[in-house]
């Protein structure tokens, strides 16, 4: 069974059963994937049934420690093409290295989820400040975004913190998913279970959204223009969403 | 007058105060709308690649001073705005549910008197947070000048307070800002330094120097950073290099701002904060000014090259510090790593340790990366000269994967 492509159930719990099954069983894969890929000729693709353990993700905390773990769930999150065999062999020296795992960098699966990792932080640090609401007509404001990696339950927390006070919602265009805030927890749903009453705009939006363009074009000072600077920051990834940027795209 | 042009005017006024970071609170707020971030947060960037972070405007552009560097001075004949504390609270919120800002930076001409300015200043944050229930991050200047009274309250409704320094030297401030006295923003430091709490000024207290618009070395302006560190335990000193604004006979006539040289000194400044340097270490009354070419940690590693290479298998944290190219985040990394296994260069690469600079410097298993006949002064800073020019690239290293 050695060197076939394995799928599983798109949820970090069944990656985690299965990579703990593959090392059980010294099981070396070729690929290991989510539902959602589409095989060629080559892949010997095996579906196992396994039986799923709920204790896997504690054994895992035990086994490299709460810290690594959270990298491993953060490269889970990313859409890096291989994530799934990186997680497979830092699991694999995990049980050499145990809670010291994360410190052998001459290891290309620790500097890969050390570098995917940071990569995923950054993106969400990065949308923090780069999330743009607008107030819709029912005083719901709304957000869209478009990430690289799956980070919208990483963002959530941060303005269920934030905007405690009103009733949100983040939408993740690219998957099709949205974080809703209830003023008192905020939920992850599928575009297909939610729909947006209404995208019409209250009243005053159209003329904050003058005064923050107007403060935006203030701000910037000629004399220290530096396109290279601003797009090192701020690349045009982001500008799609930015109001501000309108103008400029 | 609209709110739209207020606001263009207040903040064209005050965009020229370098510091926009809303870092270092722990403040806690359990109601109301808004928190802060310890890390801070960049909302976006402005066309000078400058971090936006806070709303940063004036009260108003009305002053009694006439500081010779300053639009607002007396003697302009510029449009005049003053913003009420309800047209301030109204945007801040509006623009902080939408997630445009992490906070407010309130700065104010001088109306009246110092004491009269403060205390619109006061009014308008009480407002904010006492009504508006704002919890999100507030910059504000304290007015030089002012009562200890006013100046409590002040401290009591932000995360930071600044005032600011404005020039390194008397002399400078007597030539350009007749009506200012360094005694009276040393008396503000002070009484920060002396009150800060949890609950008073808890981001801490920063301040600005203008550079360029007057003759002082470079010298000078560390020498001055070193001692408001020291004295008044400063979060941050910001540099920021003259544009000219006001045609006078005692300005200077630049064509550019000097913005290499403000890099220059934010980096010597990092230098003293976090690297154990000392200002002798990189200036001296011979040498009184930073080297544009390079960077001043390489430039001091080029006038101590006997203490080089130094090997990163072996060197102390301290020492490795003082390698050019080697940062903070990076040493700690080598210091962890080479505990748990035998440390190469391509290692060093993999860590994300950048070797533009470093390996110049540096010994690896006793390897030099280069030939080690090319360790020589010359070709060093030749090449580092080099290097400044070359945009650092970020690197994505392609997935080699596993079956090498
Ligand atoms: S006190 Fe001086 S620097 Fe401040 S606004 Fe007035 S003229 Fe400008």
């Amino acid at each position: 069974m050695n060197n076939g492509c394995f799928i599983y159930e798109d949820t970090f719990l069944s990656l985690l059963n299965l990579i703990h099954y593959l090392l059980k069983n010294a099981i070396k894969p070729d690929k290991i994937k989510n539902t959602s890929y589409s095989p060629n000729l080559f892949d010997e693709v095996v579906h196992l049934t396994i039986l799923e353990e709920k204790e896997i993700f504690n054994k895992v905390i035990q086994l490299i420690g709460s810290y690594a773990t959270r990298a491993l769930y953060y490269v889970f999150l990313s859409n890096e093409e291989n994530k799934e065999l990186i997680l497979y062999y830092l699991l694999l020296n995990g049980q050499k290295y145990k809670d010291k795992i994360l410190f052998h960098r001459h290891l290309r699966c620790v500097s890969e989820t050390i570098r995917i990792s940071n990569y995923v932080i950054h993106e969400v640090h990065k949308y923090k400040g780069f999330v743009r609401f607008q107030e819709l007509e029912n005083h719901i404001l709304y957000a869209e975004v478009e990430p690289v990696n799956d980070v919208l339950e990483l963002i959530a927390p941060h303005f269920k913190k934030r905007l405690k006070n009103d009733y949100w919602i983040i939408k993740d265009v690219r998957r099709n998913r949205l974080s809703l805030y209830d003023k008192k927890n905020y939920y992850l749903v599928s575009g297909h279970e939610f729909s947006l009453e209404t995208t019409l705009k209250s009243h005053e939006e159209q003329k904050v959204e003058e005064l923050w363009k107007a403060f935006y074009k203030t701000i910037g000072i000629q004399e220290r223009k530096n396109e290279r600077c601003r797009m090192n920051f701020m690349p045009k990834k982001y500008w799609k969403y930015m109001l501000e940027m309108e103008d400029e795209l | 007058m609209e709110l739209k042009e207020k606001l263009q005017i207040l903040a064209d006024s005050a965009k020229y105060d370098a510091s926009c970071s809303s870092s270092g609170s722990h403040r806690k707020t359990t109601h109301g709308i808004g928190n802060v971030a310890v890390s801070g947060i960049c909302h976006s960037f402005s066309s000078d690649g400058r971090c936006i972070s806070l709303l940063k405007i004036l009260l108003t552009n009305c002053c009694i001073f006439d500081c010779k560097y300053c639009l607002n001075r007396k003697n302009n004949t510029i449009k005049r705005a003053i913003f009420t504390p309800e047209e301030i609270c109204e945007v801040t919120i509006n623009f902080y549910r939408r997630n445009y800002i992490e906070g407010l930076f309130l700065s104010s001409g001088i109306v009246k008197s110092p004491d009269y300015t403060m205390e619109l200043l006061i009014e308008t944050l009480r407002l904010l947070r006492k009504k508006y229930h704002f919890g999100g991050y507030i910059h504000a200047k304290a007015i030089p000048g002012a009562s200890e009274k006013l100046l409590k309250e002040l401290g009591s409704l932000v995360d930071r307070l600044s005032a600011n320094i404005e020039l390194p030297t008397e002399n400078g401030l007597k030539l350009l800002a007749p009506n200012k006295d360094s005694s009276k923003v040393h008396k503000i430091m002070q009484y920060v330094k002396t009150n800060q709490n949890n609950q008073y000024v808890p981001a801490g207290q920063s301040t600005q120097m203008i550079i360029g618009a007057t003759k002082e070395s470079d010298l000078e302006i560390m020498e001055k950073s070193s001692h408001l560190y020291d004295t008044y335990h400063l979060k941050r000193v910001f540099y920021s290099a003259y544009i000219p604004v006001n045609k006078d006979s005692l300005l200077p006539s630049l064509e550019k701002p000097p913005l290499k040289r403000e890099n220059r000194l934010y980096q010597a400044d990092f230098l003293l904060r976090f690297y154990h340097f000392k200002v002798k270490d990189l200036l001296n009354p011979d040498n009184p000014n930073f080297n544009i070419l390079v960077d001043p940690k390489a430039d001091w590693a080029l006038r101590h090259l006997d203490e080089f290479p130094k090997e990163v298998t072996t060197s102390s944290y301290h020492d490795l510090l003082k390698i050019p190219g080697i940062g903070v985040k990076s040493a700690k990394r080598i210091i962890y790593s080479r505990r748990v296994f035998k440390l190469c260069f391509d290692d060093l690469k993999k860590m994300g340790v950048v070797l533009k600079r470093a390996k110049y410097f540096i010994t690896c298993g006793g390897k030099y990366f280069l030939d080690s006949s090319l360790f020589k002064k010359e070709f060093i800073e030749k090449n580092l000269v080099l290097e400044e020019f070359i945009p650092e690239k970020k690197e994505f290293e392609q997935l080699r994967l596993f079956n090498e």
